[in-house]
């Protein structure tokens, strides 16, 4: 096997192309840190091993990790970004440029906490109920959109960013008005009770057992996409709307649901948020992780399978970021710049000094 | 009847950036090139505008200081414009996609320099940045009435962006309708390839539609950082680039349809600030906005269908 075709074999050339965004748009980091910084290097090396754990020997002899909580970030945040990235992958492979997971992710969050608050049957049924109520919101929500687009021929993407702003003042409003806890500093809803909520499984950080969501998602969309029916239906929507339509495909229904489960799992990201990394919802939660979705969407090439290698990626700019700007004097919003300046790279198709191979 | 005239006043500053936008939206559009980073157009703009006459060159008298912004705003705005252009027409990006990642890059890019070039993540508020001129008519002291509209509160004025946008519109119409470039860049959008046929240069045409559209809306965002407010912060678009992007759908593609939508995202914003008085959650009036945009996308579509459907009846 030659050298080239053991590469191919060991990535795929989209997937070599975005490691080589990556490189490209690390590299342009360090450019842009050296234009602000004192310390350029020093800055940029904290940005890129910030969230590595460290295996310290302790006085005593005994082995222990070090900064496990930062890592602890660094997969909590994974879990959440690749729930995002699949919410806005299933809709943009019909084509449907719908950017309404934020506001799903807030409608999840909510309706997770109102079932996980309320709930007062058998304590093992309420994380699923939560899950459920989570999905169901983030569903509904997404579907929306879908409809006003199928019924009235409303622009998606417009009508999913009004509808992120109206989910989120409904979020705050629900807060504000019913679920607010009069005994909590800060406006927020009372901490979850512990039926309701994941037990971390390293001490201080949101990782629980929803680790295994991500893998299990990208697993039920790749099936989802390459083995059903419905899959089908969007691809086709997607790819080639004409056909889809003259060959009697259900082009409203592929549209519609592909919208409705991108609000699944982004509301399903919402039960994750509020679950097992808060344990309460705050009124002031931020919106625009759901723009860091779409990012991870388009990272992965719309490739299911490439969703947590890309959100993991994300994780790690992000905790990085906040490590640099806690050490040095470089701001974290870095890694927005570098997180988009990564999707510009890998768009381009082709590039125009070079001469076209096919 | 002031009161009245008040709240035209705040609806037609509200409307400007919108506007704004919202022409360089349609005059992508027309030329077949739909521009998604209208937001982050306008956000560098804006940014770009506010940080030049921070770090203006010392020499610079101080009349000129906020043109100097203006020029710097548009400037910024042109090259994220060529950006989406070069991604797009040289490298074959998706243009919708390449609009949507250049938007996250703008609000990244934004916050990131704010907060190494002006030391605060939140906005420019400690430095004192110019606004640009208003333009003020003598001689109707007279006239209360008609001195309030054409001379604003105070009789400071109106700021020479909201007096150009109307024009601008009108300027607009006459590049599009007029002139041979307006036409060659409508042909480029109806059907390029009969366009191409007729020897119109296409590639020229689209990248004329995205760079002129990037000069607007860079307008807008300049308006909202030297006139609407005269400082930067974080955002400070606020979704108006994607109102603009409503407007041109909901105004189906005409410059009065464009214009009219625009003054209708206007108008719902000054309501919900007015509305803030009554004792209502502010949550609510907060959804009042976004709800008027959801409402003017569907309605014309609602009623196309009911009308092909009663059709079909008969």
């Amino acid at each position: 096997m030659t050298l080239a075709a053991m590469s191919t074999f060991l990535a795929p050339p989209g997937a070599r192309r975005a490691l080589a965004a990556v490189g490209v748009a690390l590299l342009a980091g360090l450019l842009l840190i050296a234009c602000v910084s004192d310390e350029p290097l020093r800055a940029w090396l904290i940005l890129l091993t910030g969230p590595l754990p460290e295996l310290r020997l302790a006085a005593d002899g005994s082995w222990h990790w070090r900064r496990l909580v930062r890592f602890g970030t660094v997969l909590q945040d994974t879990v959440t970004l690749s729930l995002l990235g699949l919410a806005v992958l299933i809709p943009f492979r019909a084509r449907q440029f719908a950017l309404g997971a934020d506001g799903q992710l807030f409608l999840g969050a909510l309706g997770g906490a109102l079932v996980g608050l309320a709930w007062s049957g058998p304590g093992w049924m309420a994380l699923p109920l939560a899950a459920m109520a989570a999905m169901l919101a983030g569903g509904l929500w997404g579907a929306a959109t879908g409809i006003l687009k199928w019924r009235c021929g409303a622009n998606e993407m417009v009508v999913s960013l009004m509808l992120n702003l109206v989910a989120i003042e409904i979020y705050r409003l629900a807060i504000m008005t019913w679920l607010r806890d009069p005994g909590a500093g800060f406006p927020a809803t009372p901490f979850l009770p512990p039926q309701a909520s994941f037990a971390p499984l390293i001490a201080n950080t949101g990782v629980s057992a929803m680790l295994a969501a991500a893998p299990l998602a990208v697993l039920a969309v790749a099936l989802l996409l390459g083995r059903t029916t419905l899959g089908y239906e969007i691809r086709v929507t997607g790819a080639a709307p004409g056909f889809a339509a003259t060959a009697g495909l259900p082009v409203g229904r592929a549209m519609i649901l592909s919208m409705a489960l991108g609000g699944v799992l982004a509301g399903l990201a919402g039960f994750h948020i509020g679950h097992a990394v808060l344990g309460r919802l705050p009124v002031d939660l931020a919106p625009g992780l759901g723009f860091e979705g779409l990012l991870v969407a388009l990272l992965a090439r719309h490739q299911p399978r490439a969703i947590i290698g890309a959100a993991f990626f994300y994780a790690w700019l992000r905790a990085g970021g906040q490590a640099m700007e806690r050490s040095t004097d470089v701001a974290r919003e870095i890694a927005l710049v570098l997180q988009a300046l990564v999707i510009v790279l890998v768009m381009a198709e082709r590039w125009p000094w070079r001469k076209e191979s096919a | 009847m002031i009161a009245a005239v008040l709240v035209l006043l705040a609806l037609l500053r509200a409307a400007t950036p919108i506007l704004y936008a919202a022409l360089g939206g349609l005059l992508s559009e027309l030329g077949g090139k739909i521009n998604v980073a209208l937001e982050g157009l306008m956000l560098v703009a804006a940014f770009s505008a506010v940080i030049a006459t921070i770090f203006a060159p010392p020499g610079l008298p101080l009349a000129l200081l906020p043109w100097w912004g203006c020029a710097a705003g548009l400037l910024a705005a042109l090259l994220l414009a060529a950006l989406l252009a070069v991604l797009h027409l040289e490298c074959r990006a998706d243009l919708v996609v390449a609009g949507i990642a250049l938007n996250l890059l703008a609000a990244g890019l934004t916050v990131f320099l704010l907060a190494e070039l002006a030391g605060d993540k939140g906005s420019t508020a400690r430095f004192a940045t110019p606004a640009l001129p208003a333009l003020h008519v003598g001689g109707l002291d007279g006239w209360p009435l008609l001195n309030l509209l054409i001379n604003g509160e105070a009789g400071r004025g109106h700021h020479v962006l909201v007096l150009g946008a109307p024009l601008l519109a009108f300027c607009l119409w006459l590049f599009l309708a007029h002139t041979r470039a307006g036409a060659w860049l409508r042909a480029a959008g109806e059907h390029p390839a009969a366009a191409h046929a007729a020897g119109i240069p296409l590639r020229r045409m689209h990248y004329l539609a995205l760079l002129g559209s990037g000069l607007l809306a860079g307008l807008g965002g300049v308006y909202l950082a030297m006139g609407y407010l005269t400082l930067f912060q974080a955002d400070m678009t606020a979704g108006r680039g994607y109102l603009a992007l409503a407007a041109i759908f909901v105004g189906r593609r005409s410059l009065p349809g464009v214009c009219a939508a625009a003054l209708l995202f206007g108008a719902a914003g000054v309501l919900a600030t007015r509305l803030g008085s009554l004792d209502l959650p502010p949550q609510l009036l907060a959804m009042l906005p976004p709800l008027t945009t959801i409402a003017a996308l569907a309605a014309p579509g609602w009623r196309r269908l009911d009308s092909s459907k009663r059709r079909k009846q008969a």
